[in-house]
Formats: structure tokens, sequence, C-alpha cells
């Protein structure tokens, strides 16, 4: 689906001269915006797909009853997926891991990285508790036989046994482990491999298409200067600079 | 990592606790009461999903016949899928686990599961099947059976992607005859197969390597293909080419090399075959089992195919494998024997090929290729190295490629013979780079090798051989000579004789060339042979001192002045070694030559570097200082 064509006006009698960019007023501009037709549906799909890939389950089934846009996939099946990332997000990591394998158990058998990732988060929460005795024995007993089993794990291995070995793990050179936001990482891995399982794309649209208008914008400003979208969140166009 | 022979009382005891912990739900297991038993399958599956280390300490306690048990007797559907998903685990990607799956009489008990009522038993049960049939363990599948055939397509046929996907699994790995093709394809198999093209990542991942089992070798198959729907399902697997997923990508290249290999006709178009070419290439950089399978595919593609191997040359392909070699993290046997083989094809026939890959200085990756533990990677380098050697016009040894390289048996002598052979004729090569990789390779093979091979060496290369290595126009080249020599003489004292051959004619050599003012790298080799011919007998002793101060001598051409007044500080360190060497107090005429090397002022300079930058220097001068005081100098 083609959602955006612009169309930029070039006249015949162009510049020689690769300094002088062409000018275009916001009049203009928003005239040419306006020419572009889009279709309702289109969007409508957009943001479905948003919904559905960031697991937004309460949000999706109503927008679907509000809009009558069909999901992609069948709902039932995102809310198992982001039981499993929220569980991983508060720290339940093997419960997520059950529930990983509750859903589709090769999972976490073919993909090695993410199950070390998954015993690594599980070890770090272990050691935020202050259950350290418990850690150790976990850390031996889980995490050295992956670091055995693939050697590619060990760096990283290294690093979180070294969580143990700090007074203060909280200070240490190594404290960005202990980081919420690592617990978001493996979230996000986990989500991403359940959908790939479930052959769904793993990343929605909707960047993508941010990402290619400031692409766009870039490009343009090589020969143009005209009303950009600064603020993506907005969408407002900002007038040229005079 | 601490392993559990560690004293500290807290890893022993996890190494126990964890064992007492298995050892219990392994009896749970076997509980009469279903929900305890429900409890401990999905334990036991928990445990070992995604780790082998598990997967085997619970084989070893004899789970999977406790599992199968639960699996014949139950008809509770929950007992079913957590006991069929323990099973499939255990299977996955685990050959003593299917094994032991199988022996268990796991197998009929499965496909009884297929047919249950219950969605999640069948995809539990279909599964677990898939899994097993991955591995070449697998139990034949007779495709000439009619009742066979029909329950093939029947699961072809599913709504169930884990179905139709075990169909397809079924095909791609127990299809090997082309009877079986044939039956195969009148059946209809290929029309149903293409339908999963269009479904989802699994079933298009799973068609195309079912198409590739059945299309291999087989022109009537390839033809009812491409026939199929006016080549649209042809145009579908190229485009597949360029799915955004890498095993996707994969597959349907793998599936279009088959084609190829089999009726090259239907691929006229040069651009398909150049994207075929590169799609594989950049799939070599892909870390997991998809680069593993891409480096044979392209190597079974490129095989005897001169227009091919031009295509691949041309996009970088011989740099791009060796960076990949180079890496020299623990590569996968499969990726390892795909790569040298590709790199074997790319140099059978193109002399630029084997320029570049010459240049790039392989030949001590591929040496210790050569010694790989794997048989099937120690083939592959050595066609490999027999194609690049071509470029020398070198006798060729053409059973070299169908005896298996083993080091440790008797034939290894003559394959090495052949090996060092051929690296001392590439030794001889126009090209400078050459002659240095050569070098640098033999360097490698003499450095802690035993008398055998280094006499084997040597009477292929003889004093006058050498000669000419160390007196090569390029420094690059004598130092790599002089490192070699180093090495020949380095170990036992009758190495040091090589020197002496022909009135001493090498050691001469090696003298001269240390008068000449050498560069720096070149003359710490020379002076580590020095040291090397030093640590011997007395009349090796004095050999050298005839070396270093020969007589008559004009004018002072002290080089070891020189030497010790360098930059380098490991020039400096393998002079003063010599010195050790020379003045070492057990021997008789260590004395005489004391008197020598102080009056020639090497002593007195030694003194002055007593607070030498280099900390090894400073303690071989200390060692020297002592020898000296003990002879009574002042």
């Amino acid at each position: 689906m083609s959602l955006f064509r612009i169309f930029i006006n070039q006249d015949d009698d162009d510049d020689d001269m690769a300094t002088s960019k062409k000018v275009i007023t916001r009049e203009e501009w928003e005239k040419k915006l306006n020419a572009v037709k889009l279709r309702k549906q289109d969007m409508n799909t957009l943001v479905m797909n948003f919904l559905v890939t960031e697991g937004y389950v309460d949000a999706a089934a109503k927008f679907q009853t509000e809009s009558a846009t069909k999901p992609e996939i069948d709902l039932a099946t995102i809310t198992d997926r982001m039981a499993v990332k929220k569980a991983v997000q508060n720290g339940h990591v093997e419960d997520a891991i059950e529930k990983v394998n509750d859903l589709n158990p090769e999972i976490l058998d073919t993909n090695p990285e993410l199950f070390f990732h998954l015993q690594q988060q599980r070890l770090i929460e272990l050691i935020r508790q202050g259950k350290t005795e418990e850690a150790l024995e976990f850390a031996q007993e889980e995490l050295a036989p992956r670091g055995e089993e693939n050697q590619a794990f060990l760096q990283e291995l290294e690093k979180t046994v070294a969580l143990l070995v700090f007074e203060d793990a909280s200070n240490s050179p190594v404290k960005d482990l202990l980081d919420i936001s690592h617990r978001l990482k493996t979230a996000s891995e986990v989500n991403a491999a359940i959908l790939t399982s479930q052959s769904h794309e793993k990343d929605p649209k909707l960047p993508s298409l941010l990402k290619m208008l400031i692409w766009a914008q870039n490009q343009l400003d090589e020969k143009a200067v005209y009303p950009h979208i600064n603020d993506l969140s907005t969408g407002q166009l900002q007038d040229p600079p005079e | 990592m601490p392993t559990s022979s560690s004293s500290s009382s807290s890893f022993s005891s996890a190494a126990s606790s964890s064992g007492n912990r298995q050892a219990d739900v392994f009896s749970r297991l076997a509980s009469s009461d279903p929900e305890v038993k429900l409890k401990a399958l999905r334990e036991v599956k928990n445990q070992i999903i995604g780790n082998r280390t598990k997967k085997l300490s619970f084989l070893k306690l004899g789970a999977v016949p406790a599992i199968a048990s639960a699996l014949s007797d139950s008809e509770c559907n929950s007992i079913l899928v957590q006991s069929a998903a323990a099973l499939g685990s255990f299977a996955c990607g685990f050959e003593a686990g299917v094994q032991a799956v199988l022996d268990a009489g796991v197998f009929p008990l499965l496909l009884r599961l297929l047919t249950s009522s219950d969605e999640k038993v069948v995809d539990a049960g279909a599964r677990s099947l898939r899994m097993i049939f991955q591995s070449n363990q697998a139990p034949k599948y007779d495709f000439l059976q009619e009742k066979n055939m029909k329950f093939l397509f029947s699961l072809l046929n599913s709504e169930n992607e884990n179905v139709s996907g075990l169909g397809a699994s079924i095909i791609a790995h127990a299809c090997g005859t082309t009877v079986q093709q044939q039956v195969l394809c009148d059946a209809g198999v290929l029309e149903k197969l293409v339908i999963l093209l269009d479904g989802s990542l699994s079933q298009r991942e799973a068609c195309l390597e079912s198409l590739a089992t059945v299309l291999k070798n087989n022109p009537e198959a390839v033809s009812r293909f491409v026939g199929l729907e006016a080549g649209r399902y042809l145009s579908s697997v190229t485009e597949l080419t360029k799915d955004r997923y890498p095993r996707t990508r994969l597959l349907s290249c793998l599936c279009l090399v088959v084609i190829y290999n089999t009726s090259p006709s239907y691929f006229l178009n040069m651009g398909t075959k150049s994207s075929l070419v590169t799609t594989l290439l950049e799939l070599l950089n892909d870390h997991g089992q998809s680069g593993d399978d891409a480096a044979l595919g392209l190597s079974s593609l490129i095989a005897e195919k001169e227009d091919l191997q031009k295509l691949a040359y041309e996009a970088n392909a011989i740099k791009n494998i060796v960076d990949i070699l180079k890496t020299g993290s623990e590569l996968h046997p499969k990726r390892l024997q795909g790569l040298f083989l590709s790199l074997a094809e790319l140099c059978s026939k193109l002399e630029d090929c084997r320029c570049s890959f010459l240049s790039l200085e392989m030949l001590d990756l591929l040496v210790n290729a050569l010694r790989h533990k794997n048989a099937d990677v120690r083939t592959a380098a050595c066609i490999c190295f027999r194609n690049a050697a071509r470029s020398v016009k070198v006798a060729v040894l053409g059973a070299l490629s169908n005896i298996v390289l083993d080091f440790s048996s008797p034939k290894s002598t003559f394959i090495e013979y052949g090996g060092i052979k051929q690296l001392i004729e590439l030794s001889k090569s126009m090209d400078p780079n050459a002659r240095c990789s050569a070098l640098r390779a033999l360097r490698n093979l003499m450095f802690l090798a035993d008398n055998k091979r280094k006499e084997l060496f040597y009477s292929e290369v003889k004093a006058q051989g050498f000669v000419s290595l160390i007196s090569d126009p390029e420094p690059t080249v004598q130092e790599q000579a002089l490192a070699l020599l180093r090495n020949l003489v380095d170990g036992c004292i009758n190495s040091i004789e090589f020197v002496f051959d022909e009135d001493g004619l090498i050691l001469d050599t090696v003298g001269k060339q240390l008068r000449k003012s050498p560069q720096a790298h070149m003359a710490i080799q020379g002076m580590y042979v020095l040291t090397n011919v030093a640590s011997g007998t007395e009349l090796h002793k004095e050999a050298v001192m005839q070396q270093l101060f020969p007589q008559p001598q004009a004018e002072s051409n002290n080089f070891m002045l020189k030497f010790l007044q360098s930059h380098e500080s490991q020039l400096r360190s393998a002079t003063v070694w010599t010195i050790i060497n020379l003045i070492s107090p057990s021997s008789p005429g260590a004395h005489d030559r004391h008197v020598k090397l102080r009056d020639e002022g090497i002593i007195p300079q030694l003194k002055n570097m007593v607070n030498d930058a280099c900390l090894d220097v400073k303690i071989r001068i200390r060692t020297v200082l002592s020898q000296s005081m003990s002879f009574g100098d002042n």
C-alpha cells in the first residue's frame, strides 16, 4: 500500500549553481500536501498494526469495534504474548519462561541467545533481591553451563557474574545490568521471538514511516527550503527560516 | 568458573542439591496422582527446554522412558501435551535425546496424538515429531506404501501449521532416492508443497526445504516444478532470495542451487545467477546455522562452473571468505568445510583467484585446518591447498584429496612430505608474498618438530637452498627464512648440525648477512639463530665466535655493539642471549671467550646497560655480568 507520494515541482529554468536552493513557502507547501490523497482504511490498518505488535490488546479490541478494522492476528495470541512480556518487565523471569514454553516450546529450544538472556535476567533479579547464596547457586547450576555450551556467551557471562563480586553492585562498573532498562531489553527480545514464531513481523510499520519522513526531509534539504516537521509527536509544520 | 571440585562449601552443596532436586522431580513423574504427575512433567519440561546440560542429566536418570509411560498410559489432555512437549524437547537438536526417545517407543504414541480432537494435543504431537524428523536417526519413511502416502498427504492438507509443517519435514528429511522423488511427484506433492509457499513463515521455510529434496538431481521433477502455472513458482522462489528473513533467503537460495545444478537451462539470465552468488556470499556472515549452510551451498553452486566462479571472484568472495576464516572464533566444522571447499573451487581454474588467495597470507590457517579434528574439514583444506598451489605448476599428488589426513597415522608422514614439498616449491615462487607465506608456514611446521620432520625438510632444501632463501632480495623473505632456520636448529642438540652442513655454508651466510647492517627484524632472527647454535657444544660455540669476530678483520666491524645499541629491545635481548650462551660457565672455553668479548668492548658495553629500559634485557644483562664476575673480572 502506498501512503505518501510527495510531488515537488521543478521549474524549467532551474539552478545551475549547486548552492542556491528552491524556496517553498508555507502556503505553497500546504497546498501540495492537501493534494495528496490518503485512504482512511490504510491509516486504520497502520494503527491496528501498531497496537497489535506492541501488544495493546484491549485498545486493539476496542479499535476493532469502533473502526471495523480487522486485526492481522488473533487477539487471543496477543494476550499470551503480553503476559510473557509483562512478567519479564516485572522481574518474574521464571514465570515468563514457563509461559513461553506453554505458548510454544520450540522458541527457547531454538533460540540459545534468548534463553541465555532470560537466565541472565533471572540471576540479575536474584542479586537485586539480595539473595546472594541462591544467586551463586543459580550462577553455577544454570548460567555456567550456558557458557560451556556456547563460547560466544562467555564474555557476557563474566560481566554478569561480576555483579556477585562487588559489595555494592549498584555502584560497580557493571551496574547497568541492574537497571530497569535491562529488563525492558530482555522483554523486548522475548516479544520479538514470539512474534517471529507466530510468523508475524516483530516491528510495527509506524516507526518505519516516520524514519522515511525524516530521511526524505534530509534528502530534500539539499535541494530546497521548505516547512519541516520537526516534532514528530505533533506533526506541526514549521516555517522555513528567512 | 569454579567447578564442583572446588572446596567451597556453597558450590559443592549446589551440585548435590541440584542432583537431589532432579531425583525428586523424577520420582514424582511416576506418581499415580495425576495432578502430581502433571506438575512433575511440567517441571521437567521447563527445566530441559533450551538447556542441553539438563537434557543430558535427566536422560541419564532415565527420564525418557518414564515420560513415555505417562504419554502412553494417560487419557488426560494436559498430561499428553506436557509429556509430548518434554519428549520433543529431548529430541530437539540433541542426538542422544532422539535416540532415547525412539528407543522408548515414543514414535507411534506421538503419531496417535495427531488425531486428537484437542488442538493443543495435535500441536504438541506434530512439533515433537518434526523434531525427530530433523535428525538422521529418524525412522525411514516408506513413501512407496500407499497408506503412508495417504497419511503424508493428509498431513500436508491440514489447516494446522504444525501438522502441514510436519508433512513437509518428513519429505525434506526422508526423501532420498530418485524412485521416492518420482513417486512423490506422481502423487502430486509438488502441487501441495507450493501452496505452502504462500503461507506463514514456517510453512514457507518447510516448503523450500522439501522442494530442494524432491527436485535434487531429478530433471523430470524440476521441469514439472517449473511448469507449474507457467513458471510462477520458480519466480516466487527467486523472489524469496530477497526476503527479510535470513533463513528464508538461505533456503530459497539452496533450492535454486539444486535447480541450477540439475537443469541449468532455466537460468539463462545472468542477473539471476549473479544475485544468487551475492546473496549466498552475504549469508556467509550470518553467525548461526544459516551461515554454515550458506558456505556449503556456495561451494555446491560454483563447483565446476567457471562462469560462476568468476562472478564470485568479482564479488570479492575470496577476501570475504578469508576474513571470516581469520576472525579467530571457533567456526562450526560444517562452515569450515564449506568455506574451504568454496575457496578450493574458486582456485580450481582461475589464476587470478589463486594469486589473490596466496597474497592474503592464508597458509598458516590452511596448515592449521590440515590438522583439524574433523575429517571433512581436513579434506576440504587439502583440496584448497592443492588447487591454490597449482599456480606454481607443481606436480600434483592427485591422491592427496582422496586420502583422509590424520597426522598420527603412518600415512601422515607421506602426506606431510607432500605438503612440505609443496611449500618448498612455493618458497621459490616469483611472487615475494607467496615466498613469504610459504616460509611462514614452514616456520610453523618446524616449530617443535621432531627430528624426522626436520630431516625430511632439510633433505629437500639442503644448504644451498637455505643460502638462497637467506640471501633473498626481499628483506621480509630473508627475515622469514632466518626465523625458519631458528626453529630448525632449536630443540635437540643434533638440530644444530644443519648449519654446519657443507663446511658450515649456512652459518657463514648468516654471519655474512648480519655483518651487512641488516634491518632490525632480520637481525633479531639472525641473532636467535646464533643463540641457538651457541647453546650447543664447545665446537658450536667456537663457530659462533668465528662469525662474530672473523679473522682477519681489516677494520672494526663489530655488529654486536651496534645491535646492543639498537632501539629494538628484542634485538638487544637476542644479542645478550647469545652472549649468555657463549660464556655459560659450564663449558671449558668459556673463560677465553669471555676475555675476547671483554677485549672487543662487548662486556664494558653491557655494564653501561645495567639500567636498560626493557626489563627482559635488564635481567639478561645481570645474568651475563654475574657470569662475568665468576671469571674474576674487574
